[in-house]
C-alpha cells in the first residue's frame, strides 16, 4: 500500500508546473482574455512537451500513462487556469478512445492528437453546451446511450458566452448516423462522466491553490494599522481554514484518479467544488474591494472554478448520486464494508 | 409594541403605489427592476431623469423633516414607501448617496446655510453626490487618511487620492474627510468638506470591477479646491461627522434593501420551482433558510428603528451589516446553485461581457462582505462596542 506518487511522476509535474509558470503566467493569461482566448503558439508548447499523448497509447505515438499521471498535470493546468483545450482531451476523450483505439479510424485519431494535428472536444448529453468545440476536429457527442465520434464538419455550432472570458463553449446541432457510433454500450456516459468529474475536479485542485496563493501573497504584503494583514487571525485564519479543506478534498482527487469508482469520483468532485467556492470567496474577501475588481488577476481563477463546477455533474448531482449509492437498499455499509478495498 | 399598520397607514401605502403604478410608465417603464447593484449602468440618464421626477412630487427625502424640505414621513411610512418602491419595480436610485448619507450628514451636523445650499439639490434629483472616504491605504484602516487639506485664503486646497467612490464619473458634489491638520494622525485632525466634482484639481479614473461594468472609482485631488465654509463640523472633527454617516448607512434605507431582497429570493425560488431543483432536498432547505434569514433581518431592523432616537446606536445595530451581507453573499451562489449548468451561460455574443441578472447578482454579492465595513471590521465593532473587548493590538 502506498498512497504517494512516483518520483518520475513528481519530477514530470515539476517540469509542466514550471513551464506553465513561464508560458502561462497570469499576465498571458489576462492577455488572452483581451485577445481571442487561445494561443496556438503556446498550445505548440504544450505539444513539444509531449502532453496531448500524455494518456494516448504507445502504439499510437503517445507516453501511455495514465489517470494517476495525468491528475497531476490537470491539478497544474487548472492553477495556471490555462486557456487552451488539454485537460478534457487528455483526461476524457482520450482515455474513451484509447479503448476503441484497435479500430483504425479510431487509431489515426489518436496518432494526430499525440502530434497536435487534430484536437478533440467532448461534451456530455446532460451538459447544455460542449467547451472548445470550435477549434475541434472531431467532437465526441452523444445521443441516449450511445457515444459518436463525429467530424467537426458534420455539426453545426452555435457559439456561447461563457462567464468566464477564457471559456469557449457552444452548442452542438447534429445528426446521429451509423457510421459515426463510436458505443452503444449501456452505462458508458456514465464512465465517461467519471472522467470529466475527475479532470474538473483536478483543476478545481489546482485553481483553489492559486487562489489561496495569490491572497496569501497579498495579506503578507498589504499593510493596514501598521501592520501586514495576514498577521491579523481574523484574516490568517480564514486562510488556514482554505488550506484545510483544499489538503481534504486533495486525496479524494488523487484516489479517485486511482479506482475510477463512481463513490471515488464524487466524493472527490464535492469536496473540490466546496473547496474551489470557499478559496474563491476567501481569497476576494482578503484582497478586499481589490479582489471584487477585473484589474486583479483573481477572477480569472474565480470565474474558472465557477464555470468548472456546473458542468460534469454539479455538487448536487454528485451528491445525490453518493446518497443513493450509500442508501441503496442492497448499500454495503459497516465495519466490514465502508473501508473494504478503500 | 404593534406590528400592524394603521387606516392612515394604508392610505398613505395606496398613494405610494398609485403613484409608482402610474409613474413608472412611459419613457420610465423600460427602467423597472434595473440600475441595481452589478446593473448600476444601465440606462443611468434615464434613471437621473426619474429622480428628478420624484423630486418633483415630493418622493425624495421621505424620510427628511419637514423643515428641510422633506416629507417627515414617520417610520411606518418610510417602511410603506420602500416596500411599495420595491413592489413596483423601482430602478436602482441614482440620488441614494445624496439621499441617506451626504443629506442626513448636513442636517444632523451642517449649519443652516449649509442646510439651504445644499438639501433643495439633493431632493430635486439636480445634485448627485458621491462620498470620499476610502483611500489605497486607508480601507479597513479608514482613520489612516492621507489626502491633506489645507485653507488657503477662502478656499480649502485639497491633495491626495480616493478610491472606490461609487458613482464619482457622474457626481457634483463629494464629501471628503481630508487631513487639515500637519502632523496629526488617526482619527485626529480630520475635516469633512464638501467638494465640487466639475473642477479641473480633480481626475476621476473609473475602477473595472469583475461584472466587466464600471460603478466605482480612483479620484485624484491635485489642488482641488472648495470653499472655505463648506465644511460640516469644526476643522479637526472630520471623524465625528463621518461616523455619523456611517451610521446612516445602517438606517431605514436598509428596509428597502430588504425589498430588493426579497424580490431577488421570490425569482430564485421561482426558477427552483421551474426548473425542479426545488425538490432537491438540500436546496429546499436553503431556500427555506434563505427565507428565514430575510425574516430576520425585517424584524431586526423595525425594532432597531423602532428605539433609534439617542446619538448612540443600539446594540442590535452593529450586527446589521455583518448578517445582511452574509446572507446576501450566500444568496448569490444559492442563485447559481439553482441554475446548474446554465449558470455558466452569459446571454451576450461571444466577445461581450454582458451577463445575466442573476449572474451580476452573484459577482456583486462577492463584494457585499467588503464595502462599508468588511466582515472582519463588523465583528471587531460588534467585539470591541458592544462586547467592551480590548482593542487588537495595533503597531
Amino acid at each position: 500500500m502506498n498512497f504517494a506518487f512516483t518520483e518520475d511522476q513528481l519530477l514530470f509535474r515539476d517540469t509542466v508546473r514550471d513551464f506553465l509558470a513561464a508560458e502561462c503566467a497570469p499576465a498571458q493569461v489576462r492577455e488572452a482574455a483581451a485577445g481571442d482566448g487561445r494561443s496556438p503558439a503556446r498550445f505548440d508548447k504544450l505539444v513539444e512537451m509531449g502532453l496531448t499523448g500524455l494518456t494516448v497509447p504507445e502504439a499510437q505515438g503517445g507516453l501511455g500513462l495514465g489517470l494517476v499521471d495525468y491528475v497531476l498535470i490537470a491539478e497544474e493546468a487548472g492553477r495556471a487556469a490555462l486557456p487552451e483545450l488539454l485537460v478534457d482531451q487528455i483526461g476524457i476523450a482520450v482515455p474513451l478512445l484509447s479503448r476503441f483505439a484497435d479500430r483504425p479510424e479510431v487509431a489515426s485519431v489518436l496518432e494526430a492528437v499525440a502530434t497536435g494535428a487534430a484536437k478533440v472536444a467532448i461534451g456530455h448529453p446532460m451538459d447544455p453546451f460542449v467547451a472548445d468545440a470550435a477549434g475541434a476536429d472531431w467532437l465526441i457527442l452523444g445521443k441516449g446511450d450511445a457515444v459518436h465520434l463525429v467530424p467537426a464538419a458534420s455539426v453545426a455550432l452555435t457559439a456561447e458566452t461563457s462567464v468566464d472570458p477564457l471559456r469557449r463553449i457552444a452548442g452542438v446541432e447534429w445528426l446521429a448516423g451509423n457510421d459515426t457510433v463510436l458505443s452503444d454500450a449501456p452505462g458508458l456516459w456514465d464512465e465517461i462522466l467519471d472522467l470529466g468529474a475527475i479532470a474538473m475536479a483536478a483543476q478545481g485542485l489546482g485553481l483553489a491553490q492559486a487562489m489561496v496563493d495569490l491572497a496569501a501573497e497579498y495579506a503578507r504584503t498589504r499593510q493596514q494599522f501598521g501592520k501586514p494583514i495576514g498577521s491579523f487571525q481574523a484574516v490568517k485564519h480564514h486562510l488556514a481554514t482554505v488550506q484545510v479543506a483544499i489538503e481534504f478534498a486533495r486525496a479524494p482527487v488523487y484516489k479517485a484518479a486511482f479506482t475510477q469508482r463512481p463513490r471515488d469520483v464524487s466524493h472527490a468532485r464535492i469536496a473540490v467544488i466546496d473547496a474551489a467556492a470557499m478559496a474563491a470567496r476567501t481569497a476576494i474577501q482578503v484582497f478586499g474591494a481589490m479582489g471584487y475588481t477585473y484589474e486583479v488577476d483573481l477572477h480569472f481563477f474565480m470565474k474558472r472554478a465557477w464555470a468548472l463546477a456546473g458542468v460534469w455533474g454539479d455538487r448536487h448531482y454528485h451528491l445525490d448520486r453518493m446518497a443513493r449509492m450509500v442508501l441503496s437498499d442492497d448499500a454495503a455499509i459497516g465495519a466490514d464494508a465502508t473501508f473494504a478495498d478503500n | 409594541m404593534k406590528l400592524s399598520f394603521s387606516a392612515e397607514d394604508e392610505a398613505f401605502r395606496a398613494e405610494i403605489a398609485a403613484w409608482m403604478r402610474d409613474n413608472l410608465t412611459g419613457e420610465f417603464a423600460k427602467l423597472k427592476n434595473r440600475g441595481g447593484p452589478g446593473d448600476e449602468h444601465a440606462f443611468f440618464e434615464e434613471r437621473r431623469a426619474f429622480e428628478r421626477h420624484m423630486g418633483k412630487a415630493g418622493w425624495t427625502g421621505v424620510g427628511w423633516p419637514k423643515a428641510v424640505g422633506g416629507r417627515g414621513a414617520p417610520l411606518s411610512h418610510q417602511v410603506i414607501f420602500f416596500e411599495e418602491y420595491a413592489r413596483a419595480g423601482g430602478p436602482g436610485r441614482v440620488g441614494h448617496i445624496g439621499e441617506g448619507l451626504a443629506g442626513p450628514t448636513i442636517i444632523a451636523f451642517g449649519t443652516e446655510d449649509q442646510k439651504r445650499r445644499f438639501l433643495p439639490g439633493i431632493l430635486s434629483g439636480d445634485d448627485l453626490w458621491c462620498q470620499g472616504y476610502s483611500e489605497p491605504n486607508a480601507g479597513s484602516d479608514l482613520a489612516n487618511v492621507r489626502t491633506k487639506a489645507r485653507l488657503v485664503g477662502d478656499r480649502w486646497v485639497i491633495d491626495g487620492q480616493k478610491v472606490w467612490t461609487s458613482l464619482a464619473h457622474v457626481s457634483d458634489w463629494c464629501f471628503v474627510i481630508a487631513r487639515t491638520e500637519e502632523g496629526t494622525s488617526g482619527h485626529k485632525g480630520l475635516s469633512y468638506l464638501l467638494v465640487p466634482m466639475n473642477q479641473k484639481g480633480i481626475t476621476v479614473r473609473p475602477i473595472q470591477q469583475m461584472t466587466g461594468t464600471s460603478e466605482f472609482n480612483e479620484v485624484f485631488f491635485d489642488g482641488a479646491e472648495t470653499a472655505a465654509e463648506n465644511i460640516v463640523g469644526q476643522p479637526g472633527e472630520g471623524w465625528k461627522v463621518a461616523m455619523g454617516t456611517l451610521a446612516f448607512e445602517r438606517g431605514a434605507s436598509t428596509l428597502g434593501q430588504q425589498m430588493a431582497f426579497r424580490n431577488q429570493l421570490d425569482e430564485i425560488i421561482a426558477i427552483a420551482k421551474a426548473n425542479g431543483r426545488a425538490r432537491d432536498p438540500m436546496i429546499r432547505q436553503r431556500l427555506a433558510d434563505a427565507w428565514i434569514g430575510l425574516q430576520i433581518m425585517r424584524a431586526n431592523a423595525l425594532r432597531m428603528l423602532s428605539k433609534a432616537e439617542g446619538p448612540e446606536l443600539p446594540r442590535e445595530a452593529y450586527v446589521s451589516k455583518l448578517y445582511w451581507a452574509t446572507w446576501h453573499r450566500d444568496l448569490g451562489k444559492l442563485a447559481m446553485d439553482v441554475l446548474g449548468p446554465e449558470a455558466e451561460i452569459a446571454p451576450g455574443s461571444p466577445g461581450t461581457y454582458d451577463l445575466t441578472p442573476l449572474q451580476q447578482l452573484f459577482l456583486f454579492t462577492r463584494s457585499d462582505t467588503i464595502y462599508a465595513g468588511t466582515n472582519e471590521i463588523q465583528r471587531n465593532i460588534i467585539a470591541e462596542r458592544a462586547l467592551g473587548m480590548p482593542r487588537e493590538a495595533r503597531a
